[in-house]
């Protein structure tokens, strides 16, 4: 009874506003990218003819940037899920730390990690002009995020005794690992893949500077496409990347969903 | 034993060698970078020491703690009612408020000018209002709007997780000795949520300090050590200053991060 | 589940590796070559059913372009570049730029190009008021620099940053020379800079054509060739100024870059430039070919009357790539 009080209300009223500071504008851009002509208003009819232009003028980028993102999801998993286990099995000092230096191409702005690697590979042709080194930036940046996800998981769970008893039974390291430690962070590890893709899929800032024109990804053709094109078709670009983004990112709402299990329990 | 930690060491070799080559190394290359310009590492002073940068070093870190702070309040209010209250449409909510995650600075950039430009909504809104028409986009104001914009789907989630989590009895019991709403409110769920909001909100202010597309996009007379670093750039490639500046600002940074990390406590292993 | 991720893993390296065939054919890197400034679009198509050349649109302004040339001076990606008259010789003395002389080279005229053969202009255009009318809310026109410190204009006005466009550094100069300064002298324009800081105005780092035209910036300090776009292709409400004070008229420049990648391709597209078929289409775009004689009689139809370009003044390319350091640092540490 209490919950339906004015309190309620205000919360209620005050969440919806901030929906709508969020959701609106996305709506109004979408409309954009639809309508015929954008200072004219909806008046002027709506179009497919800017998502089109997308299409032909930009296809590879979004190609790119899906492409790109899955690779880095293949590699922080590679590098990542190891990274996470050991972090578990051994919480000490030293995992702290290695821990924290995991997190510093978070904090080191994008632009530096950037022109580091610019200054320190940019002599290595090959390297320099192909998506690879996109792909690198990418990787250092999202890396922490699955780390830290797998990592929360694998905490959350008594480890330790699973595994004990698993090579009491005769289980080499190997069968462990993908026997047991795996399926056991699986939600970690699914949680942190979709962070991961959708990370690297709007990743700017570092992608700005190690992009060449034959590599632009998706942000990029969208920076570039709110420079010099029509409003239209940058907001048609826009919708495209919603609709590119927004599954996964449902799946991420909903596979990080608060606990309603206990191997999720520490997940946040 | 010994076995054990060959094993643990293997398998933080491929990630320990990737980092090592394409971070440590590149940034010690930047480090000596920032000091190879006319001024040798009298560079890294020039944050302090030129007027410009150390008026662009103080308002960024004045947004971001800005950003930080009201980013906080707004999730934390959403946050916990959301949590607490099941009602119909309450996950289509927490969708639409976790939904700009992924969005590039570019786009919100564009977000805020379709808010607050000169065609926008809310100047729509206060001129049949009051008759004035409100623009702010090109502003600190608008880039601060920016930043919470996409501040609040990275905080919001880590909130109601630690919300979740918080033992309805600490609560139940204050109302029971005759609490208010707004005192258990300040001396139970606060507190209660404080993890969560030192390690999103460490998240929030080292995001906010190292932003460059929505800056870049609404790019006006806004000067925010992203954009001056960027200037220095491609002002005929003084990548000394750029360097230097980078450097710092990572630096400050992360010395925030950790700081916040340790006042948390433990390893705090929060996702996003 | 991992071998679930191995199909869309699998699936993105083919298309990744799908990116190599373009390197087959032949390919060039251009930097700074907007789509839609000067209809480098149509260019590029035209690069490439003529020449069998693939270049890809650049977005980069003079600056960044310079800035990211001397960044990969080790290994460049470039192989060319377009960039604004007041950022050439700055270019060169940066070595980034290597010579080469294009067919065509003898008959532009002298103090149009480096006689080292460093670079050479393409085009030219004239800097003035690109005004969106309807966006005006009923205001009348500007016709003056002097009108735009009007308190009526506040919020309406546009430049692009002098620290990082050549389009931005050109207007800081169009200004000094039409309000008595000159290429030593900066101080007019800094104090009608200042001033006009008083009136809010925006302040973008690239083109911004789109913003004019969707009416979020009503006037900005441009080019009459990307007003008359807007004007008869996009047909949109706009029109171009020539302030009365006067202006001037800038050339843009383009140049081989030093060790490009794909050298050859490089010297084959600004032999393309410079000849009939694509010095035509830039006059189409309504820019001034620097072979003036390619400017169809159809596009000439469509400028301002000639009356109103006897304000516009040639520029001394020299002393403005002299003055460059100085507009930037002046408006750096002045007006911003």
């Amino acid at each position: 009874m209490r919950r339906r009080g004015p309190i309620f209300l205000a919360q209620l009223v005050f969440t919806l506003f901030v929906c709508a500071f969020l959701v609106v504008p996305v709506i109004l851009s979408m409309l954009a990218g639809l309508t015929v002509n954008y200072f004219v208003g909806i008046q002027s009819g709506l179009t497919l003819r800017w998502v089109g232009e997308v299409w032909s003028g930009y296809r590879d980028t979004i190609f790119l940037s899906i492409g790109i993102a899955l690779a880095c999801l293949a590699c922080t998993l590679v590098l990542g899920v190891p990274t996470a286990y050991v972090l578990a099995r051994r919480q000490n000092a030293l995992a702290r730390a290695l821990e924290e230096l995991l997190v510093m191409p978070v904090a080191v702005p994008g632009l530096a990690t950037a022109l580091a690697l610019i200054v320190t590979y940019g002599a290595v042709g090959g390297f320099r002009t192909s998506w690879v080194f996109i792909l690198v930036g990418h990787v250092l940046f999202t890396l922490p995020f699955m780390v830290r996800s797998v990592l929360a998981v694998l905490m959350a769970i008594d480890l330790k005794s699973l595994e004990e008893g698993a090579a009491s039974l005769g289980a080499s390291f190997r069968q462990r690992f993908f026997h047991i430690v795996l399926p056991n962070c699986r939600s970690g590890i699914l949680a942190g893949a979709l962070m991961v893709v959708t990370l690297s899929m709007g990743e700017f800032n570092m992608t700005w500077l190690l992009h060449t024109p034959f590599n632009k990804t998706l942000p990029v053709g969208l920076a570039d496409a709110y420079a010099s094109l029509r409003l239209e078709i940058a907001s048609a670009y826009t919708l495209v990347f919603f609709l590119v983004i927004i599954p996964l990112l449902v799946a991420l709402q909903v596979l990080s969903q608060p606990p309603r299990t206990k191997s999720r329990a520490k997940q946040e | 034993m010994r076995r054990e930690n060959l094993t643990l060491l293997s398998l933080l070799l491929p990630a320990g060698a990737f980092f090592g080559a394409f971070f440590l190394l590149p940034l010690a290359r930047l480090f000596l970078v920032g000091a190879s310009g006319e001024g040798g590492f009298a560079a890294y002073a020039t944050i302090i020491t030129d007027k410009n940068h150390f008026a662009s070093l103080i308002a960024t870190l004045a947004l971001a703690a800005a950003t930080t702070a009201t980013t906080l309040i707004v999730s934390g209010l959403a946050g916990v009612f959301l949590q607490r209250n099941e009602f119909p449409g309450n996950a289509a909510l927490v969708a639409m408020l976790t939904f700009p995650l992924a969005f590039p600075g570019v786009v919100i950039g564009f977000m805020v000018i379709i808010l607050a430009g000169r065609q926008g909504l809310i100047g729509d809104i206060s001129l049949a209002l009051a008759g004035e028409k409100v623009v702010f986009a090109y502003s600190m104001a608008g880039l601060f709007m920016g930043y919470v914009y996409f501040s609040i789907p990275r905080t919001i989630l880590t909130v109601m997780a630690t919300a979740g989590k918080l033992d309805p009895r600490l609560e139940e019991a204050a109302r029971t000795i005759g609490a208010s709403p707004w005192r258990v409110m300040i001396d139970v769920i606060i507190p209660g949520l404080k993890p969560a909001f030192i390690s999103a909100g460490a998240i929030c202010f080292a995001t906010a300090m190292g932003a460059f597309g929505t800056a870049f996009t609404l790019a006006t007379r806004i000067n925010v050590l992203p954009m001056v670093i960027y200037t220095e750039f491609t002002l005929q490639a003084n990548i000394a200053v750029a360097a230097a500046l980078s450097f710092v600002l990572g630096a400050v940074t992360w010395v925030v991060l950790v700081a916040a990390r340790s006042a948390a406590g433990g390893t705090v292993a929060a996702a996003g | 589940m991992l071998k679930r991720l191995v199909l869309p893993i699998a699936f993105c390296l083919t298309i990744l590796a799908g990116d190599r065939d373009a390197s087959a054919q032949g390919r060039a890197i251009c930097y700074n070559c907007p789509p839609e400034w000067a209809d480098w679009g149509s260019q590029l198509k035209a690069i490439k059913s003529n020449l069998g050349i693939e270049m890809p649109s650049d977005n980069k302004n003079s600056g960044q372009a310079i800035a990211a040339l001397i960044a990969e001076k080790a290994n460049p990606v470039a192989d060319v570049t377009y960039l604004g008259g007041i950022a050439a010789d700055p270019a060169k003395d940066a070595g980034v730029l290597a010579p080469y002389m294009p067919k065509g080279w003898e008959k532009i005229p002298a103090d149009l190009k480096d006689p080292g053969g460093y670079w050479f202009t393409i085009h030219s255009g004239t800097l003035g008021l690109f005004v969106n009318k309807a966006a005006l809310g009923g205001k009348p026109v500007p016709q003056s620099w002097a009108d735009l410190l009007k308190p009526e204009y506040k919020g309406l006005v546009g430049y692009l940053d002098p620290t990082s466009a050549a389009v931005g550094q050109l207007g800081v100069m169009a200004v000094n020379l039409a309000l008595g300064g000159s290429y030593e002298n900066l101080d007019p324009a800094i104090k009608f800079f200042k001033q006009l800081g008083a009136n809010q105005p925006i302040v973008p780092k690239q083109t911004s054509y789109a913003r004019v035209i969707s009416g979020e910036i009503p006037i900005l300090l441009d080019y009459d060739f990307n007003a008359y776009r807007g004007q008869y292709t996009d047909k949109a409400p706009v029109q171009f100024v020539i302030p009365k004070e006067g202006t001037v008229v800038f050339p843009y420049v383009m140049g081989l870059v030093n060790k490009g990648p794909n050298a050859e391709n490089g010297r084959k597209v600004l032999d393309f430039v410079l000849s009939d078929a694509s010095q035509v289409m830039w006059g189409n775009a309504y820019l001034r070919p620097v072979f003036a004689d390619k400017l169809s009689a159809e596009a000439k139809a469509k400028f301002l009357p000639d009356a109103d370009y006897a304000r516009a003044r040639p520029v001394d390319l020299k002393k403005l790539g002299a003055a460059q350091k100085a507009i930037i640092e002046r408006y750096k540490n002045e007006v911003n």
